[in-house]
C-alpha cells in the first residue's frame, strides 16, 4: 500500500508542476493582463506601469519561480506578506487567491459532494431495482426514464426548473448557506440544483449499474451460490452488488472531473458563486494568479480523489492488489 | 469604460420593436432634448442640503441588487468602469457632483463644496470652499487636507486605472505629470502652493497652466471622490477597504459575491442637496446574468420585488416578452448610453476618402442596431458625437444614415467606382462575441455588395482594443465603441481623433491626423467659456465627419432597465446612465 500511495503521489506532484509550468507559458501567449485594467489609460508607458506594479516586468521563468516558491515558503508584495500556502493576489480584484478559493471552496464542494450522493443512491439504487425485476414493467419503466434523461443537460433543465419552482415564486432561489451555522438552509438552498446537476448522472448511473449488475448475475460465482441454496437477496447484495461495483468505482473515478465540469455548469445556471464561476471569470479577465490558483488546486483535488478511487479497489475488489 | 461596453456588447439577438401597441416607446427623444444642452453650473443654494424630498417616499427596508459583475476596485482612485457609478454615489463624495431635477434636466452643483467653484484668471484657477458638518463614516471631519491628499495620492504609481485629467491639467500631459510627484503623497512630500493650495482647512485652489473651464465636471467622476489623509489610506489595500462618505457604507464585500451596504450615520443629510438615505441599506449579490435578473425582476416574487439592478439591462432576448407583459412593462427606465459605436477606418491604409465614404453609405445601420436589441438597445447614428454630448443636434445626418437605414449599395458603387477601386480588398475585424459576430455577416453582405472583396479576420474579444491600439494593426475597417466621461465633447474629441496622440495603444484607433483637426482640438480646449467651446465642439464635430471622415457613424447605445414593484422614486439618470440610486426607496 505505501509504495503504492508514494508512487501516486510522485506523479501526482509532476502532473501539477507540468500543468502549473503549461498554463503559466501558455498565459502570457494568450494576451496581456495588463490592458484589461487600463481601460481608457492604455499607453505604452501606463501598461509598462501596470506590468511593474504586478510583477510582470520581471522576466518569465523568475516570475514562475517566485510563484512556485511562493506555494511553499511564501511571498513578500507591496500589499504585506503572503503566508504559505501563497497563491498570490488576484491581478483583477486584489484580493488574496487562497482565501477567495477557500472562501469559494465550500460552495463547489457541497454541488459536487450533494450531487454525487443523490446520483449514487439514486442511480445505484434504481439500476439495482431495474435488473432485480428485469424485463418486467418497472425495469422497462427505469430503462426509458434514464435513456431520456441521460440526454437532458444542466443547462437545458436549470432553467425549465427554475422557471416552474422559483421564478413562479413557490421556492426561494437557490443560494448558499453556510452549513454550520444554518443546516436546513443548506439543504433547501441547494436541493434544486442538486437534483438538476445529478439528472443525467443519475440517468447514466440507473443505466449502468443495472447492466453490470445483470452481467454479474450471470457469472458462475453466483450462479454457484444460488445452486448451493443461499437465499436470493443474500446472493444478489452479497455476490453480485459487489462485484456489480468495480467497474463503477472505475467510472466514477474517471467522472470526477465532469462532476467538476457539472458544479461548474450549476453555479452558472443558478448564480452561485463557486470555484467554477472563479475559474471561468478569471480566464475572461486574464487574471493570471486567480487562473494558477484554481487550476492548480482543482488538479490536485482530482488527482487525490483519484488516489482514494484506486486505493479502494482494494477493499472491494480482493483480486486488485496494490503492488 | 471600454470594458464596461466590451461586456455589455454580448448582447443577443434583437427584437425590432415595441410593444405592438403600435406606438414605438423607444424613442427617448425628451431625454436626448435634456442632456444636448451643456450642463449648467449650479449656484451655492443649489449645492445646499438636505435634498429635495422624493415624492412619497418612505424609510426603510433593505434594497436587493442583483448585478451581473462584482466590482474589481472599490478605491475611488482606480474607478473608471460607467457600472461602479451607482454604487460610487451611494458611498463616496467628491468636491462636485450631478444634480438632476424632476425634468431631468443637470446642474453641476458642489457636494462637498459649497458650489460648483470659483474661476478666475481666465479659467487658470479655481477655488473651493468645503461645506460644514461633512465627515468621513468614521466620524472625522473632512478638511481640506483629505482633498489635496485625493488629488495627489492619483499621482501614485499603484494608481494607474482611474482617471487623469486634473492630474495632466495641473502637472504635464501624458504620463508626465507622475514625474511632479512620483511617490504621491505618501514621503511626505506635496504639489507645489502654485499648483494646488489649501491655505486653511476648508479652502482648496486648483493652479493650472492652461485654462480649465472643464474642472467642475471632472471633479465628479468617481475617481475623484475624497480619500481621508489618514492611516486609513492603506494604499493597494485601499482597493478592498476604502472609507466612505456618502449616505452608505460597505458592512461587508465578498468579492465575486456579495456586498451589504449599511446606513452612515455619519452622513449629514444637511451638507448634501443630491442624495437621500431612505432605503436602511442595499444586500448586492453578483454573478446574475441579463436572463436571471430580468426572469427574476419580471416575476417581480418575493425578494424580487424589492430588487434593482445598477447596471444589467433588460435581456435583449426578453425585451418582447417584457413589454407585452401587462405589469413588468410599468416598471421600466429607459435611456441613453454615453456610447457611440463607429466603424473605424484606418486612414493609414484607406488615404482615399471616396472609399471612407463608400464604406459608410453601405453599412446597413437598421440590421445592426436590430442585432443589438433592436430600438430599446440602440438608435442608429448619424455623427460620431452621442445624444449625451451637449450641443448634440437631433437629426445631424450628412450620410443619409437615418433616411436610408439598411444603407445605400448603388450610390456606394457608384463612389468605389470613381476611386477606381471596384473589388478592392478589405480587411475587416471584428471581435468573437456573439453580437459582433453577427454583425459581421451583415456588414460583409453589404459591402459586397457595394463591390468590395471584404476579407473577414475574427480577433479575440479580450484583446480587442490592444489589437486596434497597434498603429500597425494590419486591419482596414473594425469597430469600436467610446463614451464620454461627462457630457462634454472634450471627453470624446480629443482622445479619438487628435493625431498628436497617435502610438500604440492610443485610442485614434482610426489613425486620424489632420492638421486642421489638431490646431483646432488645441484651440478649443483652451476655451474658458463652457458654451462657446461647446459650439465649436461641434463645428469641428462635423468638420471631422464631413470633410475627414475617418469612422462610419453605426449607432447610439440604449439601456432599458426593469425593477421590482415595491421599488419607488425610480428613474434613469443622466450621469450615471442607469438607474437613479440617489432617489430610491421601499413602498412598504
Amino acid at each position: 500500500m505505501l509504495p503504492f500511495l508514494f508512487r501516486r503521489t510522485f506523479g501526482a506532484i509532476v502532473t501539477l508542476i507540468l500543468l502549473s509550468a503549461v498554463t503559466f507559458f501558455v498565459f502570457f501567449a494568450v494576451g496581456d493582463p495588463a490592458l484589461m485594467s487600463c481601460g481608457k489609460n492604455c499607453t505604452a508607458d501606463n501598461v509598462a506601469l501596470i506590468h511593474q506594479n504586478l510583477g510582470l516586468d520581471k522576466p518569465l521563468p523568475t516570475q514562475y519561480w517566485d510563484f512556485l516558491s511562493g506555494i511553499f515558503v511564501g511571498r513578500d508584495y507591496t500589499i504585506g506578506h503572503c503566508s504559505a500556502p501563497c497563491f498570490g493576489y488576484s491581478f483583477a480584484t486584489k484580493q488574496d487567491v487562497w482565501s477567495t478559493m477557500m472562501d469559494r471552496l465550500p460552495t463547489t464542494a457541497s454541488l459536487a459532494i450533494g450531487g454525487a450522493i443523490v446520483f449514487l443512491v439514486i442511480g445505484l439504487g434504481a439500476g439495482l431495482l431495474a435488473a432485480w425485476k428485469r424485463g418486467t414493467v418497472l425495469d422497462k419503466v427505469v430503462t426509458g426514464v434514464s435513456m431520456v434523461l441521460s440526454s437532458v443537460q444542466i443547462y437545458i433543465l436549470g432553467p425549465i426548473v427554475l422557471g416552474i419552482f422559483v421564478y413562479s415564486g413557490v421556492m426561494a432561489s437557490p443560494k448558499y448557506v453556510d452549513f454550520t451555522s444554518n443546516p436546513g438552509g443548506w439543504f433547501m438552498g441547494l436541493l434544486l440544483p442538486w437534483l438538476v446537476m445529478s439528472t443525467i448522472f443519475t440517468a447514466q448511473y440507473t443505466r449502468m449499474s443495472r447492466s453490470t449488475m445483470i452481467e454479474q448475475l450471470q457469472e458462475e460465482h453466483v450462479r454457484t451460490a444460488k445452486a448451493k441454496g443461499m437465499p436470493a437477496r443474500y446472493v444478489f447484495l452479497r455476490y453480485a452488488w459487489r462485484g456489480s461495483l468495480i467497474p463503477i468505482v472505475t467510472i466514477l473515478g474517471m467522472d470526477l472531473g465532469s462532476l467538476f465540469g457539472g458544479a461548474m455548469i450549476t453555479e452558472f445556471t443558478f448564480s452561485l458563486a463557486g470555484i467554477g464561476r472563479l475559474a471561468i471569470n478569471s480566464v475572461t479577465t486574464l487574471d493570471l494568479p486567480m487562473v494558477l490558483g484554481v487550476l492548480i488546486f482543482s488538479a490536485a483535488l482530482i488527482l487525490v480523489f483519484n488516489i482514494i478511487v484506486d486505493a479502494t479497489y482494494a477493499f472491494i475488489d480482493p483480486r486488485v492488489r496494490l503492488s | 469604460m471600454i470594458v464596461a461596453l466590451a461586456a455589455g456588447s454580448l448582447a443577443l439577438t434583437g427584437c425590432s420593436s415595441g410593444s405592438g401597441s403600435g406606438k414605438d416607446k423607444s424613442q427617448s427623444d425628451e431625454d436626448a432634448a435634456t442632456q444636448s444642452k451643456a450642463v449648467p453650473l449650479g449656484t451655492a443654494a443649489d449645492s445646499t442640503g438636505p435634498a429635495k424630498a422624493v415624492k412619497d417616499a418612505k424609510s426603510g427596508g433593505t434594497i436587493r441588487v442583483y448585478q451581473r459583475d462584482s466590482f474589481n476596485h472599490l478605491d475611488p482612485a482606480q474607478m473608471y468602469v460607467s457600472d461602479q457609478k451607482a454604487l460610487s454615489q451611494l458611498i463616496f463624495r467628491g468636491l462636485t457632483s450631478f444634480q438632476q431635477d424632476d425634468k431631468g434636466n443637470d446642474k453641476v452643483v458642489g457636494d462637498l463644496a459649497t458650489d460648483a467653484g470659483t474661476m478666475s484668471d481666465g479659467g487658470k484657477t479655481w477655488k473651493y470652499t468645503l461645506k460644514d458638518g461633512i465627515k468621513f463614516e468614521d466620524g472625522t471631519p473632512i478638511t481640506s487636507k483629505d482633498i489635496r491628499h485625493t488629488i495627489e495620492r492619483s499621482y501614485a504609481k499603484f494608481i494607474t486605472d482611474g482617471p487623469t485629467y486634473i492630474q495632466k491639467w495641473l502637472s504635464g500631459n501624458g504620463t508626465s505629470y507622475r514625474k511632479a510627484l512620483p511617490d504621491g503623497p505618501y514621503k511626505g512630500d506635496h504639489l507645489p502652493k502654485n499648483v494646488l493650495d489649501t491655505p486653511d482647512e476648508k479652502t482648496v485652489i486648483f493652479h493650472f497652466e492652461q485654462p480649465q473651464s472643464q474642472l467642475p465636471y471632472a471633479l465628479t467622476m468617481p475617481g475623484y471622490s475624497a480619500v481621508p489623509d489618514s492611516a486609513k489610506d492603506t494604499k493597494d489595500n485601499y482597493d478592498v477597504a476604502p472609507v466612505s462618505a456618502g449616505p452608505y457604507k460597505i458592512a461587508s464585500f465578498k468579492s465575486g459575491k456579495s456586498m451589504q451596504l449599511v446606513r452612515n450615520k455619519n452622513w449629514d443629510p444637511k451638507t448634501d442637496s443630491m442624495r437621500h438615505q431612505y432605503p436602511d441599506g442595499y444586500n448586492i449579490t453578483f454573478n446574475h446574468q441579463a436572463s436571471d435578473s430580468t426572469k427574476r425582476l419580471m416575476a417581480d416574487k418575493g425578494e424580487a420585488k424589492n430588487a434593482i439592478s445598477f447596471s444589467n439591462a433588460v435581456d435583449t432576448n426578453a425585451t418582447k416578452q417584457v413589454l407585452e407583459d401587462a405589469s413588468a412593462s410599468k416598471r421600466l427606465v429607459q435611456g441613453y448610453q454615453p456610447y457611440v459605436w463607429q466603424m473605424n477606418f484606418n486612414m493609414d491604409r484607406l488615404k482615399d476618402k471616396k472609399i471612407r465614404d463608400a464604406i459608410t453609405y453601405a453599412l446597413p445601420s437598421s440590421q445592426i442596431v436590430r442585432i443589438n436589441g433592436g430600438t430599446y438597445g440602440g438608435e442608429i447614428a448619424g455623427g460620431l458625437l452621442a445624444p449625451t454630448v451637449a450641443g448634440y443636434k437631433k437629426g445631424y445626418d450628412p450620410y443619409g444614415k437615418l433616411t436610408h437605414p439598411n444603407g445605400e449599395p448603388e450610390k456606394a458603387k457608384k463612389l468605389l467606382k470613381e476611386a477606381g477601386k471596384t473589388g478592392m480588398k478589405l480587411v475587416y475585424a471584428y471581435s468573437n462575441t456573439e453580437a459582433r459576430q453577427k454583425e459581421a455577416v451583415v456588414i460583409e453582405d453589404a459591402l459586397d455588395k457595394a463591390g468590395f472583396d471584404v476579407q473577414k479576420k475574427e480577433v479575440d474579444a479580450a484583446s480587442w482594443y490592444e489589437q486596434m491600439g497597434k498603429v500597425d494593426n494590419g486591419f482596414d475597417i473594425y469597430m469600436t465603441g467610446w463614451g464620454q466621461d461627462w457630457p462634454d465633447a472634450s471627453t470624446v474629441i480629443p482622445p479619438s481623433y487628435d493625431g498628436t496622440t497617435i502610438q500604440n495603444g492610443s485610442s485614434n484607433y482610426s489613425h486620424v491626423n489632420d492638421k486642421h483637426v489638431n490646431s483646432e482640438i488645441a484651440r478649443i480646449s483652451k476655451i474658458a467659456d463652457v458654451d462657446k467651446a461647446t459650439e465649436e465642439w461641434q463645428k469641428l464635430h462635423h468638420y471631422i465627419v464631413e470633410k475627414v471622415n475617418p469612422a462610419a457613424p453605426v449607432f447610439y447605445t440604449k439601456v432599458l432597465q426593469l425593477y421590482g414593484s415595491n421599488v419607488g422614486g425610480t428613474r434613469y439618470n443622466t450621469d450615471v446612465s442607469y438607474l437613479d440610486p440617489n432617489t430610491l426607496f421601499l413602498k412598504k
